[in-house]
């Protein structure tokens, strides 16, 4: 059965790019068939943090429109022959498509992958719409900062309105340093105010940066925090029980351990 | 609290201290869509029963704060009295 999830946040800019993008790689690694949607029409941005710009001919839009066939818009990674990207149009602007295209468009891509990832843009309006119609899960991405929790708040209930199921939470950004002096929110903290389902810790990381700027899942640093991070992310997707890792600080001083939050998760 | 906390404790709260507490008033506001001109009238609402059996009450000073709870969120109105005078 195919698990169409998308991955959206509320305030922009806190990383479901980057995370659909690591995502769906891990995914694709970890053997599953997998199929990242950039539902950011207008703003498109997933072809470029996967390195596949170059590549599209049809997007989104074609395809809802009838102008090209699903299997034309599709663009096969250049590394993971089993994962495929549908790119936004750039040039449309979010009603374009209707929430009940993208049911179809779902629907169709359920025939042929294991999962559909579905990077959704910033915002409660039409494009985060259009972005959670098909989904059966939603992973809601916030950082440890007051603005995007607090968007990640109205997130949630309009998730739950929308009856998709209690969603899963990721905490990207997480500076340990800052944390430890008690100068940032931990992810206890956020989880404490937002009660829902931990999936993922992401720490700041600057490996993200610089697999980013290549066009690189950050998955394939397997040294990096971040893609060990986003891994195990992927591993929790797939069902298993992936104890959250210890985030040491840069300077290996003080330690951050996740017993207390692994055990929270029920 | 340990014993950093309270080694610094008298200095200013920690800044996540802060955004935490801030947010949990936020949140709950948010989601009891209770606006803060809401808030003012219910605080005149609160002081005018209020004033059927203490006079003493005074809507400027009175602090309503919604709080998220375990299994309930919470309503919490903090109401000083003006102190009866000790003729009385
Ligand atoms: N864990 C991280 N460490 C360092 N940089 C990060 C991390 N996560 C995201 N970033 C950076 O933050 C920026 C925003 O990330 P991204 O584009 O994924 O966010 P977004 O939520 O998709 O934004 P938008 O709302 O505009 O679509 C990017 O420059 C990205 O490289
Ligand atoms: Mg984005």
């Amino acid at each position: 059965m195919a698990r169409v999830i998308t991955i959206t946040s509320g305030k922009g800019g806190v990383g479901k790019t980057t995370t659909t993008a690591n995502l769906g790689t891990a995914l694709a690694m970890q053997g599953a068939k997998v199929a990242v949607i950039d539902a950011d029409i207008g703003l498109r941005n997933l072809d470029v943090v996967m390195g596949l710009e170059n590549r599209i001919v049809y997007d989104l839009v074609d395809v809802v429109e009838g102008r090209a066939r699903l299997r034309q818009a599709l663009i096969k990674d250049k590394r993971l022959p089993e994962l495929c990207l549908m790119p936004a149009a750039q040039t449309r602007d979010k009603d374009a498509v209707s929430p009940q295209q993208m049911i179809e468009l779902t629907n169709q891509l359920r025939q042929e992958f294991d999962f559909v990832l579905i990077d959704s843009p910033a915002g409660i309006e039409g494009g985060f719409r259009n972005a959670i119609a098909g989904a059966d899960e939603v992973v809601i991405v916030t950082t440890p900062e007051v603005s995007a929790v607090r968007d990640a708040d109205r997130i949630v209930g309009l998730v739950e309105a929308a009856e998709k199921g209690p969603p899963h939470l990721i905490v990207n950004r997480i500076k340990p340093r800052l944390v430890s002096r008690g100068e940032m929110l931990s992810v206890e903290d956020v989880l404490e105010l937002l009660a829902i389902n931990l999936i993922g810790i992401v720490p700041d990381d600057e490996a993200i940066v610089t697999s980013t700027n290549r066009g690189e899942a950050v998955v394939y640093d397997q040294g990096s925090l971040a893609g060990r991070a986003f891994l195990n992310v992927a591993r929790r997707l797939g069902g298993e029980d992936v104890p959250f890792m210890a985030i040491t600080d840069q300077q290996g001083v003080l330690e951050w351990l996740f017993g207390m939050i692994g055990r929270r998760r029920s | 609290m340990g014993f950093f906390d309270s080694m610094f404790g008298r200095r200013r709260d920690r800044s996540a201290q802060v955004a935490k507490e801030r947010l949990a008033t936020v949140l709950v506001d948010d989601r009891y869509k209770l606006t803060p001109e809401m808030k003012e009238q219910m605080k005149l609402d609160i002081a005018e029963v209020l004033a059927r059996y203490l006079p003493s009450v005074d809507p400027d000073q009175i602090e309503v704060t919604l709080m998220r709870g375990e299994a309930n969120d919470h309503l919490k109105a903090d109401i000083p009295l003006r102190r009866a005078s000790s003729d009385m």
